[in-house]
């Protein structure tokens, strides 16, 4: 099965430690990747700020880009931007040359830990991770994609990995794109919340499936001097696997 | 001049919109589903009763069944318990049908009713210094712990939110559903003429209020606290 | 008059909210609580979801034919005595209002809360009559009168911010000489509104939703209030948003039930009314009955993109679950109409010049559009907003107060894309910091705790990962993975 990866600009720019762990896991579940060179970003950051025209010159690169690649699925390390390739259908309706190839696109676009679990079947990652931690769940992954379980499935089967709830799992963390940089005084006590609720938790680790909302977490608790590890769930899904604990969906649990 | 007020107004919005007035009659409204109807639906009346129960002391309702030979006696023990001094009675011809047909004419001269014939003032001056009233009910919805009332000219609007103590009687085979139910009959009533009416109050515990600190009070404008009185032989 | 409640500029408001942390806590509390109760009532109904649908199709359905629904029920309501009268502007409204109460020679007015007569700014209009007195008598709305006015902070709890020694205080002002206590405080105000009542004249309500079929008028409350100003007074007026109509009564309750549980976590309020003019034979009740349909501004959404907004009604969820709304309160948003709702609805009914901040003010985190009841895209409305807003931009460079600054990241170019160009690793090396970071696993190439312009807004609050080296990037790395790929497979 061909996999095109949707690296993400935030990846790409910034966090090649996540692309390499999604990488390397779809790879051990024998998917075949290929990383189509033209893309950019989903357009999400204009999009979301009100250029709606000059947005779409965004959209038709990265819907090319993607589709270029010919592989079965699309799949990315961010919920939030899976979720907007998925929105590109409705945005794109009356675009004659573009509404049908976006929706080609959204049709099989994918969130990592959403292929992983719903698509490929991956109940056990064969991870193994000595730790106490907590999960953010992104708002566009719960809302807008409606993943709301993969992530968690996986994670509780981590050998070793204790997940700790993290309280007001619902609110959100405070980024929201060009959000944080427009609105800082109001993203500050988002983040100043949510970091408040990662630490209540006891957690020595936070893991999230959108590597922009750890970003902003992250770099509030490094502002203010607050421990924490911060760790993409592809990170943690590649973490010391022992290939024997691999287990799917349909298959027994051996004893 | 209301009137071309009126066209003038929805001439300028239909405008607005792009879209032709008078359209209506074309497109009805049709649900998209049926869950007013079927939710709740298929409850024998002993389940209805037990769902009421449930439902209406959750709401802070104090929930008593008799029957009609009983019931007087619950009347006057729901006086004592209250220490009801200044009650106040609804005029109707129920009486009977409840077998209380003594037991008002027993209260005549101590209970003010409401009259028909009285004025505004004077009806609502004795439903305001009424610590007590009893009246009758239409409905109780099962789902949500409801009664609900028709105002007449026996049983007023301010009869059933002026008094500090509140009883409301109700027949165990008027017990409905939800709120769909009730609505069907009452749009029956009224289409057949059966019913005449300018007010329906769907009465759901006593009146509270969440404004101060959302800590909940009971009883702000409303009666203080209400009880509902099922007379399973009716 | 409008429905802005402040001068101050969105960020005076802002910061202001954040002082006040009783107003914050209070907010997140209620919010909690708010979130569990809601949550338990609508999975108690069973099929949200298809509730939701029902409720949206209802919805869109009247106002999709809004001009033949206000009809009929106009025709209705005259038909049975009463008059209504259709006012296209808030001034129109409050005048029409001035005069009936003139002619009616009304002296004591009570009202029931109504989120439009505080559009329209009516207590002031009515309170300037001569030998005319009002009382507020929705409890909460009594506490912000007798505070001197004070603005409401939520459209279902206006008093969220003040705490019950504040109340405590107002209260005394008025004769109470009572303890805190939130109960022995109620009852207080319940005999003091209740001598009040007893001798009004005049009755104003708002109206949940207004039965076309029937020319009744639907009132949700839990105190109690609304009915005692529909049963006391002879004259009653009924102020209401036009679109706040349903085909009947069947369609009413549906919303009823959907509106107490999305707005208080109730099955259904207290008191649920539906009610007109007093009919021959009853004693109590309006034997005088208006109904003013309210316009100001709302027709902007017709047959635009922002039709939808419309559809709400006003149940609050949408700012119970605000992350927003928790941290700015009612009061930072500055309109009468707060949170999710507000920032949509208050730049339909008044503008881009007072409230075009309010659209930006949002993450986008789409809680508001999961809760809606009746599915009102809530922040993709936000979004069209900020379009339209861009749009006019361009069209206009004088234009620019506010929005220019919004327009800082006005680029076609994603902004990653841009602050990566500014601040690449090697360009970064100046301002990336060798200071121990405390975050583990984010900063593998350093950080930046001040970022130049756009990134400014990011590490005023926040410290940003310095980007890898070039050859040390994911792309980087993929290509040499692709190329061990395949001289592995090659050596095979
Ligand atoms: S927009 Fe929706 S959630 Fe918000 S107040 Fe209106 S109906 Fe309620």
């Amino acid at each position: 099965m061909k996999v095109a990866i949707f690296s993400t600009c935030v990846v790409d720019l910034l966090f090649p430690n996540v692309g390499q762990a999604m990488v390397e896991v779809l790879e051990r579940f024998g998917c075949e990747t290929a990383l189509p060179t033209d893309q950019i970003c989903c357009g999400q950051p204009t999009y979301n700020s009100g250029y709606r025209k000059e947005s779409n010159k965004v959209f038709y690169n990265e819907i090319d880009a993607l589709l270029s690649a010919n592989a079965d699925y699309i799949v990315g390390p961010a919920g939030s931007c899976v979720a907007m390739l998925r929105e590109y259908p409705h945005i794109l309706k009356d675009d004659p040359e573009y509404s049908q190839k976006a929706q080609e696109l959204a049709d099989k676009s994918y969130e990592f830990s959403q292929f992983l679990y719903n698509v490929l079947g991956v109940i056990d990652a064969g991870a193994q991770l000595d730790a106490t931690a907590t999960y953010h769940r992104s708002c566009h992954m719960t809302r807008l994609l409606g993943e709301k379980t993969a992530p968690f499935k996986l994670l509780e089967q981590v050998k070793d990995l204790k997940m700790v709830p993290l309280p007001h799992l619902e609110n959100c963390c405070g980024f929201g794109g060009t959000f944080s940089v427009k609105e800082p005084e109001i993203s500050k006590q988002m983040v100043d919340e949510k970091v408040d609720s990662v630490i209540s938790t006891g957690a020595k680790i936070l893991i999230s499936a959108d590597a922009s909302c750890l970003m902003n977490i992250g770099g509030r608790f490094s502002r203010r001097n607050e421990s924490i590890k911060i760790m993409h769930i592809a990170e943690v899904l590649n973490h010391n696997v022992d290939t024997s604990r691999i287990r799917y969906k349909d298959q027994p649990t051996t004893v | 001049m209301t009137n071309q007020n009126k066209e003038t107004f929805l001439d300028r919005i239909a405008t607005k919109s792009g879209r032709a007035r008078h359209q209506l009659s074309k497109h009805p409204f049709i649900p998209v589903n049926d869950l007013p109807e079927t939710t709740l639906s298929g409850k024998s009346q002993d389940e209805l009763f037990e769902i009421a129960k449930k439902n209406s002391e959750a709401v802070h309702v104090t929930f008593e069944r008799t029957d009609t030979t009983s019931l007087a006696s619950l009347l006057n023990s729901f006086l004592s318990k209250k220490d009801i001094q200044n009650l106040i009675l609804p005029t109707t011809d129920k009486w009977s049908t409840y077998g209380l047909s003594e037991w008002e004419k027993e209260r005549s001269d101590s209970a003010e009713f409401w009259l028909p014939e009285s004025s505004r003032k004077e009806n609502l001056e004795k439903a305001n210094s009424a610590d007590g009233a009893i009246g009758f009910a239409d409905y109780l919805l099962a789902e949500s712990g409801t009664i609900t009332v028709a105002t007449t000219p026996g049983q007023g609007r301010g009869f059933h939110f002026l008094p500090t103590h509140y009883l409301s009687i109700i027949p165990k085979s008027c017990i409905l559903s939800r709120s769909r139910q009730a609505m069907h009959k009452y749009e029956d009533a009224i289409s057949s003429g059966k019913l005449v009416t300018s007010n329906i109050n769907f009465i759901t515990g006593p009146s509270n209020s969440g404004d101060i600190e959302m800590v909940l009070v009971v009883g702000v404008h409303g009666p203080l606290d209400m009880t509902y009185v099922v007379v399973e032989d009716l | 008059m409008t429905i802005s409640t402040s001068d101050k500029p969105f960020l005076t408001r802002v910061k202001e909210s954040e002082n006040d942390h009783f107003m914050q806590q209070s907010v997140a509390k209620a919010q909690d609580a708010q979130w569990d109760k809601r949550t338990a009532a609508r999975e108690e109904l069973g099929n949200w979801e298809q509730w939701r649908d029902l409720g949206e199709q209802i919805r869109q359905h009247v106002i999709k034919y809004l001009p033949d629904y206000l009809e009929q029920f106009s025709d209705n309501v005259t038909k049975k005595g009463g008059h209504v009268f259709f006012a296209q502007t808030d001034e129109e409204a409050a005048n029409y209002i001035k005069e009936i109460a003139k002619k009616k020679n009304a002296h004591k007015i009570v009202k029931s809360k109504s989120m439009v007569t505080t559009e329209i700014d009516l207590d002031k209009v009515l309170l300037s009559l001569p030998d005319t007195s009002l009382m507020e008598t929705d409890l909460a709305e009594f506490i912000l009168q007798e505070d001197d006015w004070d603005e409401p902070t939520h459209i279902v709890f206006p008093t969220l911010h003040k705490n019950r020694n504040q109340i405590q205080k107002v209260f005394k002002k008025l004769g109470y000489s009572g303890t805190n206590d939130p109960e022995e405080m109620a009852k207080f105000a319940r005999k003091y509104l209740r001598e009040y009542f007893m001798q009004a004249d005049l009755g104003i309500t708002g109206c949940n939703f207004a039965i076309a079929d029937s020319g009744l008028i639907n009132l949700v409350t839990n105190e109690g209030n609304a009915d005692l100003t529909m049963a006391i007074p002879e004259t009653q007026i009924v102020v209401m948003g036009m679109e706040r109509i349903v085909p009947s009564l069947k369609e009413a309750e549906v919303l009823d039930n959907m509106l107490c549980r999305s707005a208080v976590g109730q099955k259904l309020t207290s008191y649920c009314s539906f009610s007109g003019k007093q009919v021959v034979g009853e004693s109590d009740g309006p034997s005088d009955f208006y109904v003013v349909i309210l316009d100001n501004g709302r027709s902007n959404a017709l047959g635009t993109d922002f039709e939808p907004v419309l559809q709400c009604i006003r149940c609050g969820a949408c700012l119970n679950v605000c992350p927003i709304y928790r941290h700015i309160g009612g009061h930072g948003y500055g309109s009468i109409y707060p949170g999710p709702i507000g920032a949509v609805l208050s730049p339909v009914l008044d503008g881009y010049e007072k409230f075009g901040d309010l659209p930006f003010a949002s993450s986008l985190c789409a809680a508001c559009t999961e809760t809606c009841p009746v599915k009102i895209p809530l922040h993709n409305l936000l979004i069209k907003h900020r379009e339209v807003m861009m749009d006019k931009l361009k069209m206009d460079h004088s234009f620019n107060n506010v929005l220019m600054k919004g327009a800082g990241v006005a680029t076609s170019s994603p902004i990653l894309f841009k602050m990566a160009l500014e601040g690449d690793h090697l360009g970064s090396a100046p301002l990336s910091k060798s200071k121990k970071t405390t975050v583990d696993n984010l900063f593998n190439y350093g950080h930046i705790e001040k970022a130049p312009s756009l990134g400014a807004g990011w590490t005023n609050v926040r410290d940003l990962a310095r980007p890898p080296k070039h050859s040390e990037n994911f792309r980087s790395w993929y290509k040499k993975h692709k190329k061990e790929q395949q001289e592995g497979v090659s050596h095979d």
